[in-house]
């Protein structure tokens, strides 16, 4: 059996607020593997973002261990972990988070761009092919619709060919046309560049395009769905 | 109101405490205007504080005194008493003397043994003896201990009192100072008391109807209002150039309310929604800004006071090598300067936020529930700015060829701030055309970093204009000056040249202040003539005179030497030829400030008091001249000693015969006129001295300039700190991305660089337009003098790098903010 791209073992996150303690996540363990969709569902607040954001590196466990290639990410340094953020996970984020002061094509590009890569534009722009959008290339965000600015964050998550998709509710902000698109543009990431991808939803049309339904409570995971496409 | 107090509570001064360094940024700036408009203000009465004569304070205050160029004849006191008036005259006399221990002070006589104006003999400790006896200021008993005894000129006079006053001088008795000065025929004035019976309008005319023509009667306080006119230009000019840092401040202000409003858009509409009203947001901003203000103004009052310590002596320095003797007296902050400081930061505020808060007021209620609202930029309609800019700058351009108003280049510093704002409302079209240009090689060279802080800057374009404009305004301030003085220098090295030929110059021991022309010992010029070597001697008279209420320098020397050896340049016209026409003609020759302050024109006839006599003298030239803005008229010796015929000798210009060793023909005069109180200089010395004064003059100037950029420097680092606060999300989103911390250090420091670059362009072009009108208007008109233009470029290439180099460092504590963001905060603060 082939290692998992991801994995999350017994982890736990917990938050100081004033004298309180806040359990966000409490003894998650989880792995995603290579080409597949995992889909995290549950009410707001039930852990969903925080998972995310240990499984990309941008957040530590207060206890257990997230292994992205088999390496602990709390036993990085920040260049380390840098270097992990730009070479091997892609973010997508519901609000699209795109920069309104770069052009389409330059959004795209901005990942290649922070990590010296040669012939950013062409591969830039061979990403929005590949999400349909060429054709904008030189427009800002503001001039696109909603769906087209989550295509376009796609192709930036997927410029760098990630093994991680990380996506955070990629169609809550989106009409179900729109939101069907980014979908289809979600699961090919998985299939056609192998990616493993992790997903925050609460949108059972998303959950459909997953092979591994997890469902979250209070911090905790419930259960997990998983199933043979 | 409650409500608008409690609103005020939470939007306004809630975040003022959470940006406690951006709050801190913009009352510091603030404080630093408004502290170097009341430094000026009061270091500049306190120089001028002390032109009152310290003699009022023992002799009391006289009702008239006669005055005349070349001095009072005594016999006068005399003839007057005799006149059917109710009115006692007495002699006044202001020398400056050697006195031991204490290098020159002033000596003031008066008719101390007159019997009806005995209070210092009143006061004095036992019968007192005049002919020995002095009355000492408490300053100067003060500096020396309290003597009992006073060595004067090598005389020895006993203390009787002392006069309580703060500046340094000795009074003593018209004949023991007659003595002592070895002149019994001349007074400087004859001070007039009248009885409280007579009539101050019938006296006068009586006293005017007996004195020869050339002789002025004037009622008290004409000196002072003649100081007070005589410094106008050079005090309205230093404080004109104290305002550039409120100018700023005010470009500051207007940042830091914009970057309120666009913050706080979601918040105010929400508040409209709710049902405040448009003038409800409007007040809002504008109690903000008037916080900054008054805030400012506090702090700054303080600061102020402090800075007027450290530059009254600067002033009065100048003042004293350019005007008129002064000693600086205490720095009072009266009530009126602090009102006026607490109006002027006030008023400044108030008005620099009144835009941005008028954008509040039209934020309309559905942008509470806009998504994405933060990121709209101030929007800028650049095109049409820059048509207002062209526009202005036509009005400027006109304005600047409008004369003088009263003396004042009024319209030339309208001039002046028209250029400002036209390069303050180009600034967005600068921005645009420079980044669109640079933006591909920042690009290629800082990657990511160069390129969104290009992108950046451009996206806001509004606030970025503001910036640029603010900091380009204290460039241009710094580069015209520095251009203005830079020219000025070249220009007065090149006239010492011309002006300086002699070898050898000898001038009476004693101060060299402005106005100072004390006499030679008489045998000098025969002396000096006898020397070995010496091929020429040129006797100088001079002394300051009245004309047409303006004081000015009257002088006469021998114009054929002067020709013989080419001292002069003239406007137009023959030198030589205007030269050769002076002597024994009714003739004389008018620097060029002279000129221009009193409107004549070669061939216009001068009308001058010399002594008891009005003499009509036609002006054959007018001559560039540097050292004295309140201007020269220059006689041939013959012309002067027909009227005035004792004048003594104050200068001597000594020319060498060729090849000879001028160092050894100066020891040679030392040894001839040794035992004389003279002092005898080479060339070189007075070239350097003439540096020296200048250098000193526009000292000032660069301290004031300095203080503008640090102004315009703390506004830059608020501005960046602002654009890092408010791209917080996008800066977090950028670590997400892969960016590492020093990636996003190293934009807002590419920002900073650029931001620094377009202030030094846009600076640039301004100050070079500033420093034409600094140079062909302003001073032209305040001070008279022609300036040949010669920019000083390696120091302005050095003050740009500086300034650019500063902005950078402004980026250094934003960039560390930027860098340590917790990525997740800002991108889930949505």
């Amino acid at each position: 059996m082939p290692s998992p791209r991801l994995e999350l073992r017994s982890v736990s996150r917990t938050y100081q607020i004033n004298d309180q303690k806040l359990h966000a996540l409490q003894d998650v363990s989880l792995a995603a593997e290579a080409g597949t969709v995992t889909a995290l569902l549950g009410r707001s607040g039930c852990g969903k973002s925080t998972l995310l954001n240990l499984a990309g590196a941008m957040d530590f466990p207060s206890s257990g261990d997230v292994l992205i290639e088999g390496r602990s990410t709390s036993s990085l340094n920040e260049a380390d972990l840098t270097a992990l953020r730009r070479k091997r996970i892609g973010f997508v984020f519901q609000f699209f988070q795109l920069l309104p002061t770069l052009t389409v094509l330059e959004n795209v590009e901005l990942p290649l761009l922070l990590s010296g890569a040669p012939n950013s534009a062409k591969t830039a722009r061979d990403r929005l092919q590949w999400v349909g959008l060429d054709d904008r290339a030189t427009s800002l965000p503001h001039q696109l619709s909603g769906g087209q600015m989550q295509r376009v964050a796609v192709a930036r998550a997927l410029v760098q060919s990630p093994d991680i998709l990380i996506a955070d509710e990629p169609t809550g902000n989106l009409d179900t046309g729109s939101g069907d698109q980014v979908l289809n543009l979600i699961s090919r990431c998985a299939t056609e560049f192998g990616a493993a991808v992790l997903m925050a939803t609460h949108s059972a049309e998303a959950a459909a395009i997953a092979q591994v339904r997890v469902r979250m409570r209070d911090g905790r995971i419930e259960n997990i769905d998983r199933r043979q496409n | 109101m409650r409500s608008l107090a409690s609103l005020f509570r939470t939007l306004i001064v809630r975040p003022l405490k959470r940006d406690r360094l951006r709050t801190a940024l913009t009352v510091a700036s603030m404080a630093l205007g408004v502290a170097v408009v009341i430094a000026i203000d009061l270091a500049g009465d306190a120089a001028v504080g002390s032109f009152q004569s310290s003699l009022t304070t023992i002799v009391g205050k006289t009702d008239l005194e006669i005055l005349a160029n070349g001095g009072v004849d005594q016999q006068w006191i005399g003839r007057l008493a005799q006149l059917p008036v109710n009115a006692r005259f007495a002699p006044g006399l202001e020398r400056q003397a050697e006195i031991q221990g204490a290098g020159f002070v002033t000596v003031y006589a008066a008719d101390f043994v007159a019997e009806s104006n005995a209070d210092i003999s009143r006061s004095a400790k036992g019968p007192a003896d005049w002919e020995r006896a002095v009355v000492v200021s408490e300053a100067l008993a003060n500096r020396l201990h309290r003597p009992t005894t006073l060595r004067i000129q090598g005389h020895d006079f006993q203390v009787l009192d002392t006069a309580p006053a703060k500046t340094e001088f000795v009074a003593l008795d018209i004949a023991a100072a007659q003595q002592l000065f070895g002149d019994y025929k001349k007074l400087d004035r004859i001070d007039v008391f009248l009885s409280p019976r007579e009539d101050l309008n019938r006296a006068e005319l009586a006293i005017r109807a007996a004195l020869p023509p050339g002789y002025e009667v004037n009622r008290p306080g004409t000196r002072s209002d003649e100081n007070q006119r005589m410094l106008r230009a050079f005090r309205w000019n230093l404080r004109v150039l104290s305002y550039i840092s409120l100018v700023v401040g005010a470009f500051l202000i207007y940042n830091t309310i914009s970057v309120s409003v666009v913050r706080r858009r979601p918040e105010i509409g929400i508040l409209r929604a709710l049902g405040t009203s448009r003038g409800g947001v409007f007040w809002l901003f504008l109690t903000e800004a008037l916080l900054f203000g008054i805030a400012g103004s506090v702090l700054g009052i303080a600061v102020g006071r402090l800075m007027a310590s450290g530059i009254v002596g600067l002033i009065a320095q100048t003042v004293n090598s350019l005007y008129t003797s002064s000693r600086p007296s205490e720095i009072a902050l009266t009530g009126t300067s602090v009102v006026v400081a607490m109006a002027a930061g006030t008023l400044v505020a108030f008005l620099s936020a009144a835009g941005p808060a008028r954008a509040a007021m039209r934020v309309a209620p559905t942008e509470a529930m806009g998504r994405g609202s933060r990121e709209t930029a101030v929007r800028v309609g650049y095109l049409r700015n820059l048509i207002f800019a062209a526009l202005l700058a036509a009005a400027g351009i006109a304005a600047s060829r409008v004369r003088a108003i009263d003396g004042k280049p009024v319209l030339g510093y309208i001039a002046a701030l028209l250029a400002i704002g036209a390069g303050a409302l180009a600034a967005p079209a600068l921005v645009l055309g420079v980044v669109r240009v640079l933006r591909p090689p920042l690009k290629t060279v800082f990657g990511a970093e160069g390129l969104l802080a290009a992108r950046s800057l451009t996206a806001s374009l509004g606030r970025t204009s503001v910036v640029v404009a603010a900091l380009a305004t204290a460039i241009a301030m710094m580069a015209s000056v520095g251009i203005m003085v830079g020219s000025f220098r070249e220009t007065v090295m090149v006239w010492l040249d011309t002006q300086l030929r002699a070898d050898i110059y000898i001038r009476a021991a004693g101060p060299t202040g402005a106005g100072q022309y004390p006499p030679l010992p008489p045998q000098t010029p025969a002396l000096v003539a006898a020397v070995k070597g010496v091929a020429a001697v040129d006797t100088f008279h001079g002394f300051e005179f009245r004309y047409q209420n303006e004081r000015a320098i009257l002088g006469a020397g021998n114009m054929e030497i002067v020709k013989r050896y080419g001292g002069l340049r003239f406007l137009s016209g023959d030198s030589s030829a205007i030269l050769a026409s002076l002597p024994n003609q009714g003739r004389a020759i008018v620097s060029e400030p002279f000129a221009n302050k009193h409107n004549i024109r070669a061939g216009q006839q001068l009308s001058l008091n010399l002594g008891e006599r009005q003499v009509h003298v036609t002006v054959a030239g007018i001559y560039y001249e540097y050292s004295s803005e309140r201007g020269y008229v220059v006689l041939d010796r013959s012309t002067l000693l027909k009227y005035l015929p004792g004048q003594p000798a104050t200068n001597i210009a000594v020319y060498l015969d060729p090849g000879v060793d001028s160092a050894a023909v100066q020891r040679q005069i030392q040894n001839a006129t040794a035992g004389l109180p003279i002092l005898v200089a080479p060339n070189q010395l007075l070239r350097q001295e003439g540096v020296r004064i200048f250098d000193r003059t526009f000292a000032i100037t660069y301290a004031l300039e300095g203080v503008a950029i640090i102004v315009a420097m703390l506004g830059a680092a608020n501005a960046l700190l602002a654009l890092v606060l408010d791209r917080r999300r996008e800066l977090g989103l950028l670590r997400y991305l892969g960016a590492a911390p020093l990636q996003i250090r190293r934009m807002i420091l590419v920002e900073a660089g650029l931001l620094g670059l377009l202030a030094n362009i846009l600076g640039l072009i301004l100050g070079l337009a500033l420093s034409l009108l600094l140079i062909f208007v302003i001073n032209k008109q305040s001070f008279g003098w022609t300036i040949q233009f010669h920019p000083p470029y390696g120091l302005l290439a050095a003050a740009l790098s500086l300034v650019w180099l500063v902005t950078v460092l402004a980026g250094i504590y934003p960039a560390r903010v930027a860098s340590r963001l917790n990525p997740i905060e800002v991108i889930h603060e949505e």
